[in-house]
C-alpha cells in the first residue's frame, strides 16, 4: 500500500489568554494509505478538528512533521501549501462555507478556474457532471440562500471534488444535517472513496463512521486507539452490523 | 454598564473611532473658526470704517484741479455732509527703496500723503490716527507683510539727484486701499516732507472725497456728481466697493473653510453610517438575544446611538474650544489689516450655533441609519446576517460565464458591483479628492497660460507697451508710434487708446464708459458672443458692462461723441477681468479730452529676441511699462497665481491625506467584515497574493471610477463654479486649459492612496491567516 499522508510526533500548543501553554495535540503518529476511508472520533475538546487542520496544512504544527505524498509539508511556504490545497486536497465543513456572493455553480467551479486545470468550458462540464452525480444539477443557477442545508453540503462536496483531489478532509460534514440527508451524503462519500479518493473524516456520529474502513479514537489530544472495520462494500455489507460493532468498541473505550 | 459597553466598542474599533472623532473635531473646529472669521471680518470692517471715517464717494483725478468749484458743489448739494480734496504725490516704484532693491517690479501705485484733517483717517496698528514728524513715515501694512518691515527700518526715495530717507515709525491701516487687490497704497509723511516730495519728485494726484448725510444715498449722489462739471477722468469708487474689497480675500477664505468643514462632516457621516451598519451586522446575534430577553427596540437603538452622540458632542465641544486657540492664526490677517473690533458675546454664540449644526447633522444621520433597523426583525437579521447596506445584491455577473477575467479580478469586480452601496463612501471620498485637486490645478494652468489674456480683454501679442496718463502723454504717444513704425523688427503693431466717453444709462442719466479704440483685427480677441466692432457705429462690451447695462449683442447704446448723441449697436461681448471688468471697444476716434491710457501691442519678426526688444523700448520710452505677455500676466495676476499655487498644494495635501486615511480605514473594516469569506477562500487554496489581488482590484476599481467621475465633474461643474466666481471679476466663460502631463501625473499621486490600501489589506489578511 502507498502511504498518502503521514504524521510523525506532531504536537500543537496554544498560548492562552493568561499566557499559559495549552497542549492540544500530543505526539500524534498517524499513517493514511491511498484509497483509505478513515474516521476520527472522540469526546468534544479532544483535538479532532485541530488534528485535521494540522495534518492538512491548514494550520501550522508546533512540533513534529507531516508528509503528504512522501513530501514534507510542515516546512512548506504559504504559497506552496495553498497550491497543495488547491490541487491535491478537498475540504468539507460542518458549516457549509460557500461564498455568499456566488451562485451554486460558480462556487463549484471557483477553485478549478483558479487552478486552471483545464479550459473553463471543460470545468463547467465537469461541474455539471458532479452536480448530477450528487443530485443537484437543477440548482446550478441558484443563490446559496435559496437551497436547503443538505443541498448546500452536496454543492460543497462537488466543490471539494472539482480538482480531482487525492484526499478529501471532512470536519463533521453531516453535523448540521438531518438523518436522511446524512445518509445520502455518506452514500455519496462512500462512492467517492470507492472511486479511489482517500477520505479522512472527523465525526461524532457512529452512523457516519460506520462506513469508514478504520476508526481512530482520540482522548485529550492523543490518538489512543485504532479500530479496523474493513472496507465498506455498498449494497453488500450490513451497515447496522458495522454500527453495532463500532458502538461496542466505543463503549469499551468509555465513549 | 453603558459606559463599559461604550468603552468596549471603542476598543474594538479603535482606528475608525479615532478617525471619526478627528473628522468631527476638525469639522467643528473649522466651522467655528469660519463663523468667527466672518463675524470678526464684519465687525472689524465696520470698526475700521467708523474709526477712519471712510468717505462715501471718491473720485480719483490727475491733472489740474479747481478746488473752488468742488467746494461750491459740496455746499450746494443737500446730500453732502463734508468733503475734502486729498493731494497725493505718486512716486514711481523704481524710485522707492525698501532695502537694497527698488520697487521697480511692483504693480502697486505708491502715493505719499499727509494725515487728513476731517475724515478718511489713516490709522496705525492700534487703530489710532497716525501722527508723524519730519523724517518719519508710516508704511502700508501690505508692505510690512510683504517686505517684512519693522519699526525703525529705513525707506529711501531717490529720483535723479533728489534723495530723501525716512524712518518707519508706524504702519498704515487704510480703509480705502488696504487689500492687496487694490493696486494703490498710501504712505503717510509730515507736512514738511510732503512739500519737499511734492516739489522735487513724483506726479500729483488727487482724491476728491465726500461724506454724505445718508450713506444710503450714494447712487443718487453719484448721478448728481456725474451731472456736474467736476473732474471725472479717473476711477470713481464708493463706500460699498471699499467694503466689498476689504471683505473679499478673508471672506473667500472663511467661505472655503466652512465648505471644507462641511465636506469633512459629510465624510464623517458616511463613515459613521458604514461603521454603524457594520457594527450592527457583527452584533446581530447579540441584538436578537437582547430582543429575546425583552429589551425594547428603543433602548437597543439608544445603545448604538450613544457612542456617536457622545463622540460628536465631545468632538464638537473640543473643536469649539480649540477654535479659540487657533483663531489668532485664522484671523491674523484680519487683525493686521483691520484691527480688532470691541468684543461682543455674539461671536462665540454664533460659532457655537454653527458647531451645534454639525452635531445635529451627525445625530440626525445616526437616527436615519437606525430607522432601517425598525424594519428588520431579529429573525431576519439572524438568517441573513446583514442589515441592507453591506448586503450583497443579486446580479447577473457569473464566474461560470466569464471567459477573460482571472478569478481574483472577477471576484473583486463582482464585489464592487454587488456592494455598490457600501462602496459609496470610498467613491465619494475619491470623487471629492480628485475634484479638489483637479479644479485648482486646471484653474492654475488656465490662469498661467498665455491665452488667459483673452479673459483680460487683450489680443495675444509679443510685446505690450503701456503709457499712463501724464501731462505730456500725447507727445510721448506720438513719438512711440513713429518709433514703432520705423522699427524694422516689428512684424505687426496695433495702437489702442482707452478714453472715457459718456453713455446714456437706462434712467436717462450719463455714466462714464472706458472705451478702447483702434483696429481690433490685428490682434484678435475671442468673443463670448458676437464679434469685434468693424463699423463706426458698432461697440463691443465687456461681460461686466453688458450685464450691468443689460445690453446684449444687437442692442443699442447711446454714446456722447464730440457732444453729439451717437447710437451704437452692440457687436459682441468679451471677457475682461482688468479695470474692474468694465470696458468697451469701438472704432471711434478717441476722446482726446479724457484719455485714460495708451497701449501699443507689438509682434516682432522671427529671430528677434523679445527680451532685447523690451529693454530697447523700456530705455527709449521710460517710464512706459513694456512687458511681454507672460510679464503682463504676471504683473497683473502674480499675487493671485502665487495664492492659487498655495491653495493647490494645500488641496493636494488634504485630498491625499483624507484619501489615504479613509481608504485604509475602510479596507481594514471591510476585510475584518469579510473575515469569514477570506477564510473560505484560503481553505480552497487561494494564496494570500490572490486574495490581496481581489481587494486591490476592488479598491482600484473604485479609485479609477472616482478619479474619472471627479475629472468629469471638475471639467463641468468645477469649470462652471470657477466661471461663476470669475463672472464677479468680469470673465463668465472660463474654459479650463488642461495640462495632460499634470493631469496624468496627478492620478498616480492620488493612486498612492492605494498603497495605503494595499498595506492595510496585507496587514489584515495576514491577521486572518493567523486566526484561521
Amino acid at each position: 500500500m502507498v502511504t498518502i499522508l503521514e504524521a510523525r510526533d506532531v504536537n500543537k500548543t496554544y498560548v492562552t489568554a493568561r499566557n499559559e501553554q495549552s497542549s492540544i495535540l500530543k505526539d500524534i503518529n498517524l499513517q493514511l494509505d491511498k484509497g483509505e476511508f478513515v474516521s476520527v472520533m472522540g469526546p468534544s475538546g479532544s483535538g479532532k478538528s485541530t488534528l485535521l487542520y494540522s495534518i492538512s496544512g491548514m494550520d501550522q504544527v508546533s512540533g513534529g512533521k507531516v508528509y503528504f505524498g512522501g513530501k514534507e509539508i510542515t516546512s512548506c511556504s504559504e504559497k506552496a501549501l495553498a497550491q497543495l490545497r488547491l490541487t491535491k486536497m478537498g475540504f468539507i465543513f460542518q458549516h457549509i462555507h460557500l461564498l455568499k456572493n456566488l451562485n451554486i455553480l460558480d462556487n463549484i467551479v471557483l477553485s478549478a478556474y483558479l487552478a486552471k486545470s483545464s479550459s473553463r468550458e471543460a470545468i463547467n462540464r465537469r461541474a455539471v457532471g458532479l452536480m448530477k452525480k450528487v443530485g443537484i444539477e437543477e440548482l446550478s443557477g441558484h443563490n446559496i440562500t435559496q437551497v436547503s442545508g443538505g443541498q448546500l453540503q452536496r454543492a460543497a462536496i462537488c466543490r471539494a471534488l472539482i480538482n480531482n483531489p487525492d484526499i478529501l478532509f471532512g470536519d463533521e460534514p453531516t453535523g448540521a444535517l438531518n438523518s436522511r440527508s446524512t445518509q445520502e451524503i455518506m452514500e455519496i462519500l462512500a462512492d467517492i472513496n470507492a472511486a479511489g479518493t482517500t477520505i479522512l473524516l472527523v465525526t461524532h456520529d457512529v452512523k457516519v463512521a460506520a462506513r469508514s474502513e478504520r476508526v481512530l479514537f482520540m482522548v485529550d489530544g492523543r490518538l489512543v486507539a485504532n479500530y479496523s472495520l474493513g472496507k465498506y462494500a455498498k449494497g453488500k455489507d450490513d451497515l447496522k452490523q458495522r454500527e453495532s460493532k463500532l458502538n461496542q468498541w466505543l463503549g469499551e473505550m468509555g465513549f | 454598564m453603558l459606559a463599559r459597553m461604550l468603552k468596549n466598542d471603542f476598543l474594538r474599533k479603535k482606528g475608525i473611532s479615532v478617525a471619526l472623532f478627528i473628522f468631527i473635531l476638525l469639522a467643528a473646529l473649522l466651522v467655528s473658526s469660519g463663523a468667527k472669521m466672518i463675524m470678526e471680518l464684519v465687525g472689524s470692517i465696520n470698526y475700521l470704517f467708523s474709526e477712519a471715517r471712510t468717505p462715501h464717494f471718491v473720485q480719483m483725478h490727475a491733472g489740474e484741479l479747481d478746488r473752488e468749484k468742488i467746494s461750491r458743489f459740496a455746499k450746494e448739494s443737500a446730500l453732502v455732509e463734508s468733503h475734502q480734496v486729498v493731494e497725493m504725490v505718486n512716486i514711481d516704484g523704481s524710485n522707492i527703496y525698501m532695502g537694497a532693491e527698488s520697487e521697480k517690479n511692483s504693480v502697486m501705485d505708491n502715493d505719499f500723503v499727509t494725515q487728513n484733517r476731517d475724515f478718511d483717517f489713516l490709522l496705525n496698528l492700534h487703530s489710532e490716527i497716525i501722527r508723524v514728524g519730519d523724517g518719519e513715515i508710516a508704511v502700508p501694512v501690505y508692505y510690512m507683510q510683504q517686505r517684512n518691515l519693522r519699526l525703525g527700518d529705513k525707506i529711501r526715495i531717490a529720483d535723479g539727484t533728489f534723495t530723501k530717507e525716512f524712518t518707519i515709525t508706524d504702519f498704515v491701516r487704510d480703509a480705502q486701499m488696504n487689500p492687496s487687490i487694490v493696486h494703490s497704497k498710501r504712505f503717510v509723511v509730515s507736512e514738511g516732507d510732503f512739500q519737499l516730495l511734492r516739489h522735487d519728485t513724483g506726479e500729483r494726484e488727487y482724491l476728491i472725497e465726500f461724506r454724505l448725510n445718508d450713506p444710503g444715498a450714494i447712487s443718487t449722489f453719484a448721478s448728481e456728481y456725474q451731472a456736474s462739471d467736476l473732474p471725472k477722468q479717473g476711477p470713481m469708487v464708493d463706500y460699498n466697493l471699499f467694503k466689498m474689497l476689504n471683505a473679499l480675500t478673508d471672506g473667500v477664505v472663511a467661505a472655503v473653510i466652512i465648505l471644507v468643514s462641511l465636506i469633512l462632516n459629510v465624510i464623517a457621516i458616511l463613515c459613521i453610517r458604514f461603521t454603524m451598519l457594520a457594527t450592527i451586522e457583527e452584533d446581530y446575534r447579540e441584538i436578537s438575544v437582547m430582543k429575546a430577553i425583552g429589551i425594547s427596540q428603543r433602548d437597543i437603538k439608544r445603545l448604538y446611538m450613544m457612542k456617536y452622540v457622545v463622540m460628536a458632542a465631545l468632538a464638537g465641544v473640543i473643536g469649539y474650544f480649540l477654535s479659540f486657540i487657533v483663531q489668532r492664526f485664522f484671523m491674523a490677517n484680519i487683525m493686521l489689516y483691520m484691527g480688532t473690533a470691541p468684543r461682543t458675546l455674539l461671536q462665540p454664540i454664533v460659532a457655537l450655533l454653527f458647531v451645534g449644526v454639525i452635531f445635529a447633522m451627525v445625530v440626525f444621520f445616526c437616527r436615519l441609519v437606525l430607522r432601517r433597523f425598525n424594519h428588520i426583525s431579529a429573525v431576519e437579521a439572524l438568517r441573513s446576517g446583514n442589515l441592507g447596506e453591506t448586503r450583497i445584491s443579486r446580479n447577473r455577473l457569473r464566474l461560470s460565464s466569464s471567459r477573460w477575467f482571472s478569478v481574483p479580478v472577477f471576484l473583486g469586480l463582482k464585489d464592487v458591483v454587488q456592494r455598490l452601496k457600501m462602496f459609496r463612501l470610498l467613491l465619494f471620498v475619491f470623487i471629492v479628492s480628485s475634484f479638489i485637486i483637479i479644479v485648482p490645478v486646471n484653474f492654475l494652468n488656465t490662469i498661467q497660460a498665455p491665452s488667459f489674456v483673452s479673459y483680460m480683454g487683450v489680443g495675444q501679442s509679443d510685446i505690450r507697451i503701456d503709457l499712463r496718463h501724464s501731462e505730456d502723454v500725447e507727445e510721448r504717444y506720438r513719438e512711440l508710434l513713429e518709433y514703432v513704425q520705423a522699427d524694422q523688427d516689428a512684424a505687426a503693431y496695433s495702437p489702442l487708446v482707452t478714453s472715457q466717453f459718456k453713455v446714456l444709462n437706462s434712467e436717462g442719466a450719463l455714466d462714464n464708459l472706458s472705451v478702447e479704440t483702434g483696429d481690433f483685427t490685428i490682434f484678435p480677441l475671442d468673443y463670448t458672443e458676437g464679434a469685434a466692432p468693424n463699423r463706426e457705429n458698432e461697440l463691443a462690451l465687456s461681460y461686466a458692462n453688458s450685464k450691468e447695462m443689460g445690453k446684449k449683442t444687437g442692442d443699442t447704446v447711446v454714446l456722447i461723441v464730440n457732444g453729439q448723441k451717437k447710437t451704437m449697436t452692440v457687436s459682441g461681448v468679451y471677457q475682461d477681468v482688468t479695470n474692474g471688468g468694465r470696458t468697451a471697444k469701438a472704432l471711434l476716434p478717441y476722446n482726446k479730452e479724457a484719455v485714460l491710457w495708451y497701449v501699443v501691442s507689438l509682434d516682432v519678426k522671427d529671430g528677434v529676441k523679445i527680451a532685447d526688444k523690451i529693454s530697447e523700448y523700456e530705455q527709449a520710452f521710460y517710464p512706459a511699462k513694456v512687458t511681454d505677455l507672460q510679464g503682463y500676466l504676471h504683473q497683473t495676476l502674480g499675487g493671485t497665481i502665487s495664492q492659487l499655487k498655495l491653495v493647490t498644494v494645500l488641496a493636494l495635501a488634504i485630498a491625499v491625506c483624507v484619501s489615504i486615511l479613509i481608504t485604509s480605514l475602510f479596507l481594514k473594516m471591510l476585510i475584518s467584515k469579510d473575515n469569514g469569506q477570506i477564510a473560505i477562500l484560503r481553505s480552497l487554496g487561494f494564496a494570500l497574493s490572490r486574495i490581496k489581488l481581489q481587494y486591490v482590484t476592488m479598491s482600484l476599481t473604485v479609485l479609477v471610477t472616482g478619479i474619472l467621475l471627479g475629472t468629469v465633474l471638475s471639467n463641468t461643474v468645477g469649470q462652471m463654479l470657477i466661471s461663476g466666481i470669475m463672472s464677479f471679476f468680469g470673465a463668465s466663460k472660463i474654459a479650463f486649459i488642461v495640462n495632460p502631463v499634470q493631469a496624468y501625473l496627478l492620478c498616480p499621486v492620488d493612486g498612492h492612496t492605494d498603497d495605503a490600501g494595499k498595506h492595510s489589506i496585507h496587514e489584515r489578511i495576514q491577521h486572518i491567516q493567523d486566526d484561521c
